[in-house]
């Protein structure tokens, strides 16, 4: 379970006004909302990528920031993180960017078999040919095949939460299908609870079993898929209609470039 | 009719006042970097004493910037060398025995021009390399992966570039100033018309074992100081590509001022 509490956070103005919002265990559950909300820097909070000026979050009843010594770590230890572009590390091949996925103290206790075995196994999990890629570096791959490699990092360590920030970001239509049914399966074959940033609301509704929509760094709405599309909030249907807009464009772009 | 009220724009504080709160502004970041640096400073030599790094990236470090430093160095130790000998042949025309021009090389070489010229070589080739590494790092989200993924960069990234200067820069030193030497002693010759004999009786009447000593020291404080800052302006950088190529300028400005004002310093602490 995640729970935010009247998280605040500004930069050169603020970006979260005190956002309180809970994650149930085993959830999926998607957050919305124009760009320049705050959803990412949510997000980011859950594991300290970004301090909260205000406020706490908790995971699974450990409080991130006034817990007891090491509570950031055990945290981490229980969350995989899927970066918006991936994140993977130039230097290394794609082998040893999943195998970085796995907590340190593990790596050195197993062998590199199994490790290595585990690495094929989230590879394999994430609809990636390992024979094929597991050599290659970052800049070699598209970005549809980097998103699938974070991926696997992210789960390579069989978190009990995956936080996913703008997963489909940069993809294509086809991509950004495939990559959502991933999300679903993954969450489910792994038994997560998954909090996912996105901007693709019909995605987002499909796969989630509760949604929430922040605005102005506020918590706009926060309900099932149904109660989302029922809205009479005039704010949630205004960024529904955009988004279905932006939508319409992107596949009339698809079908011109065919 | 309505009549508008227009708020009077308030007065530009004058120059005095501005003057003043610029150099606030400017201590605060000289204040805030001293602080960052002595941080990161801190934090290496703790993973350092811990032996909490990677060696296999320690290797590969020492490899970039001993290794494939080489070549640059020696052209530049090569041409102090050449350059002081001509110059010195010139100025001690007639006036001073030409055998003080081998001290005059050595001593030039090996105090001032093998340890500053190869840390300015350093600053262009190795500095600006890892802020630019770095700050790509931090603006494509690789920073917030090693947090996320547990690990910490000050042990996987700061550590084994400071340790790295730290080992090369003297072993680049000492290579620059035998090709400076060497290169200073062929120029005298060539040029003054000065025997290798001469230029070695030369040499070894004003030498002290303690300028070798101050070079190795300038080249340990100056091995230390140019990947410190590197990292803590990658560490810092901000803003996308554009932000990448600001932060690195500001690095490359930042270590050459740092190198030539702790070269300043040299002088009066070690050889009074």
């Amino acid at each position: 379970m995640i729970e935010f509490r009247s998280v605040y956070k500004a930069f050169d103005k603020p970006v979260l006004a005190g956002v309180d919002l809970e994650v149930e265990t085993g959830e999926m559950f998607a957050l919305f909302g124009p760009s320049g909300t705050g959803k990412s820097v949510l997000l980011k909070t859950t594991i300290a990528l970004i301090i909260p000026d205000a406020g706490d979050v908790c995971v699974d009843g450990e409080s991130v920031y006034r817990g007891l010594p090491g509570a950031l770590d055990r945290v981490r230890r229980k969350v995989g993180y899927v970066f918006q572009h991936a994140a993977l590390f130039d230097s290394m091949n794609v082998f040893d960017n999943v195998a970085m996925g796995m907590p340190e103290d593990v790596l050195l206790q197993q062998d590199r078999l199994t490790t290595a075995r585990k690495v094929w196994q989230a590879l394999e999990l994430v609809n990636l040919e390992p024979r094929e890629i597991l050599t290659k570096i970052p800049v070699e791959l598209s970005g549809g095949m980097k998103k699938r490699v974070g991926i696997a990092r992210a789960i390579v360590g069989r978190p009990r939460i995956l936080l996913w920030d703008e997963p489909t970001t940069g993809l294509d239509p086809v991509n950004t299908a495939a990559v959502e049914r991933l999300i679903s399966r993954l969450s489910r074959e792994l038994d997560t609870t998954s909090l996912v940033v996105t901007h693709d609301i019909e995605g987002g509704l499909e796969m989630c079993d509760r949604v929430a929509m922040l605005d102005r760094g506020r918590l706009r709405f926060c309900g099932t898929p149904d109660e989302f599309r029922a809205s009479d909030d005039p704010v949630v249907q205004a960024f529904v209609d955009r988004a279905a807009a932006e939508r319409a464009l992107d596949m009339a772009d698809m079908v011109e470039t065919i | 009719m309505k009549s508008a009220s227009v708020s009077a724009p308030a007065p530009r504080p004058g120059l005095p006042a501005r003057f003043l709160a610029r150099f606030g502004r400017g201590s605060a970041l000289v204040l805030d970097h001293a602080a960052a640096l002595g941080t990161l400073a801190w934090q290496v030599a703790n993973c350092t004493v811990r032996l909490r790094f990677p060696r296999r990236e320690l290797l590969r470090q020492l490899y970039v910037m001993g290794i494939e430093s080489l070549p640059i160095v020696f052209v530049t130790g090569a041409l102090a060398g050449i350059v002081t000998s001509q110059q010195g042949g010139y100025q001690m025309t007639g006036a001073i025995p030409l055998y003080v021009l081998g001290s005059l090389v050595v001593q030039t070489v090996v105090l001032e021009m093998g340890p500053v010229l190869t840390a300015i070589v350093l600053v262009g080739r190795v500095g600006a390399r890892i802020t630019a590494e770095l700050g790509t790092m931090k603006v494509s989200e690789q920073m917030d992966a090693y947090h996320a993924l547990g690990r910490d960069p000050i042990q996987l990234l700061a550590t084994p570039r400071v340790l790295a200067g730290l080992i090369a820069m003297p072993l680049l030193v000492g290579f620059a100033n035998v090709v400076g030497i060497l290169a200073g002693m062929v120029a005298a010759q060539l040029d003054s018309g000065l025997g290798t004999q001469s230029f070695l009786y030369g040499a070894r009447l004003f030498w002290h074992s303690w300028d070798l000593f101050y070079s190795f020291v300038k080249a340990v404080v100056f091995g230390v100081s140019i990947p410190l800052i590197s990292v803590h302006m990658g560490f810092r950088t901000r803003g996308g590509a554009e932000g990448v190529g600001r932060t690195t300028t500001d690095a490359v400005m930042f270590m050459t001022l740092t190198i030539l004002i702790l070269d300043a310093l040299f002088p009066p602490l070690l050889l009074n």
